[in-house]
């Protein structure tokens, strides 16, 4: 497996199906004599910002967490353990919901499209 | 039985959304000024689209990704970033020139003006895709789309040449008005070759569960449906040849001089069946456009998406088109002529058109996402003649908007 052409991109869903993002960052180990080691996968707007380069990534960093608070100050990380089935998409073996990747959606739910009649 | 239903069915829906703003301006202007010359045009632009959304429904059918996936996941995010940006661009500029075709549609109707159409259009549009299906806005609004079939009946019975009707499928040079013939040339293949359509389509495939079994019913559809489709684009010229060009209404640069295109051929009926023509078709596409915006973004990102989910359980995307829909409502709210705005975004796409053309050479030739089903010798073929003449249209587009635009 090659991991930018397989994995890096790829559609990310968690343990139930659920449409979580786009993997936008791996996370590599350096280990002193050894190959370096897949650890995590990011997924989430400073991860993106950061691959245009660190200016963006330092500014998106900024805005994520007057948006939304400490908990969205550094990009989401998930151990590359959680990674469960790398096919069409990437399942990982987490509840988004328990996680804060789709904070910024549930609050457009909860307060803007949750509000309209018919959502 | 079932295969065939799903065809007609197909070809129908194609047929039926075929037509908008784009398409019937541009097919009029050039009807108008030009005669049968640039036929030509239109059949190039339709032999474009049909090998382009040929290759989108299969690639989705086979890969099972849209073309907005595809894009992101084999270019990598920053590469994206530009046929996303393009993309969303144009398509806010042709959304808004699409409100503006059906506001005029209600202004012709009731004298009441355009500007006042604007915003209840789009709350209308916005409400179809709040609340309804895919299948209803792909299959109910390109049944209605149907109507449009009445330049076709019209272009017959006015009994054109035919002999000068096939001439003009071949292109020839200008006798007056070069820059503008070029200019018309233009806009006429950025209204055919939108790269909505077959972005839309790669994702009505994903939204339909199309696989493998699905290959032949797509060749079908895109042949088909697209050929029937310019052919409707082929009547709207041929009956402005015929009403406006040949009765000395050579510039067509005001809507109000369109509905008497229809009236010789049908009396007070043909001004009825115009409206409707205009309303329908343009409507269709405002869904389908504001649609395809929050497809785009959707899959570009990798949020939840389907138009048959509650808005409550992809808000990030119902959140997209709701604020794309309203925002493209504003120019014409606040009185910008919609037909200069259409013969402006028409040109802008052809210039896009290598952005999002390109990737096709490399998407349609991935044996890791097509397998078998790679392109072969006449579908790249195709796809190399259509990015070279892409980068054309994006050389020339925008010289010739200065010197050949209205």
């Amino acid at each position: 497996m090659r991991m930018i052409r397989d994995v890096l991109d790829k559609q990310v869903v968690d343990r139930n199906q659920v449409k979580i993002g786009k993997i936008d960052g791996i996370v590599a180990q350096l280990r002193r004599g050894r190959p370096p080691r897949v650890a995590a996968v990011e997924i989430g707007s400073i991860a993106l910002a950061r691959r245009l380069g660190p200016l963006p990534g330092r500014w998106m960093a900024i805005v994520a967490a007057k948006l939304g608070g400490e908990r969205h100050a550094k990009p989401h990380r998930v151990a590359w353990s959680k990674v469960r089935d790398i096919g069409l998409d990437i399942e990982l073996d987490i509840d988004v919901h328990k996680t804060a990747i789709c904070d910024w959606q549930d609050w457009l739910r909860d307060h803007i499209v949750g509000k309209i009649p018919g959502a | 039985m079932k295969k065939l239903l799903e065809i007609s069915l197909g070809v129908v829906t194609s047929v039926g959304g075929f037509l908008e703003v784009g398409s019937l301006a541009t097919a009029a202007q050039a009807g108008a000024l030009f005669d049968f010359q640039l036929i030509w045009a239109i059949l190039l632009g339709t032999i474009c689209i049909i090998f382009l959304v040929e290759m989108a429904g299969r690639f989705a059918a086979v890969s099972k990704h849209t073309i907005a996936d595809g894009l992101r996941e084999r270019f990598g995010f920053n590469a994206f970033l530009w046929p996303l940006v393009t993309t969303l661009l144009v398509n806010f500029l042709v959304l808004s020139a699409e409100i503006g075709g059906v506001s005029i549609a209600g202004e012709l109707a009731t004298g009441i003006g355009f500007q006042w159409w604007a915003l209840p259009v789009a709350l209308v549009a916005w409400l179809l895709l709040w609340k309804g299906t895919f299948g209803l806005i792909e299959k109910g609004v390109s049944l209605l789309g149907l109507v449009t079939l009445c330049f076709v009946v019209a272009a017959v019975i006015l009994r054109p040449d035919w002999t000068r009707v096939a001439v003009s499928s071949m292109p020839s040079l200008p006798h007056h008005d070069t820059a503008t013939y070029w200019f018309m040339a233009v806009s006429i293949l950025g209204a055919s070759v939108s790269p909505y359509l077959f972005m839309f389509y790669s994702a009505g495939a994903i939204e339909d569960k199309w696989d493998k079994s699905y290959l032949g019913i797509n060749r079908a559809i895109a042949g088909l449906g697209m050929s029937f489709g310019g052919t409707i684009s082929i009547g709207v010229l041929i009956v402005a040849a015929l009403v406006l060009g040949a009765n000395g209404i050579t510039q067509v640069d005001d809507y109000h001089q369109l509905p008497l295109m229809l009236t010789p051929v049908f009396g007070f009926w043909g001004f009825v069946l115009f409206v409707a023509s205009l309303g329908i078709a343009c409507f269709g596409a405002t869904v389908e456009i504001a649609l395809q915006q929050a497809y785009l973004v959707a899959q570009g990102f990798g949020w939840n998406w389907g138009e048959d989910l509650k808005p409550r359980d992809d808000p990030g995307f119902a959140m997209v088109y709701t604020v794309t829909i309203l925002a493209a409502a504003i120019p014409i709210a606040l009185g910008l002529d919609p037909l200069k705005l259409t013969i402006f975004s028409m040109a802008l796409t052809a210039a896009s058109l290598p952005l999002t053309v390109v990737p096709f050479l490399f998407l349609l030739n991935d044996e890791s996402y097509m397998g078998q089903n790679r392109n072969g010798v006449i579908s790249n073929a195709a796809v190399l003649l259509i990015i070279a003449l892409g980068f054309v249209l994006a050389v020339v587009a925008i010289p010739l908007q200065i010197f050949g635009g209205s």
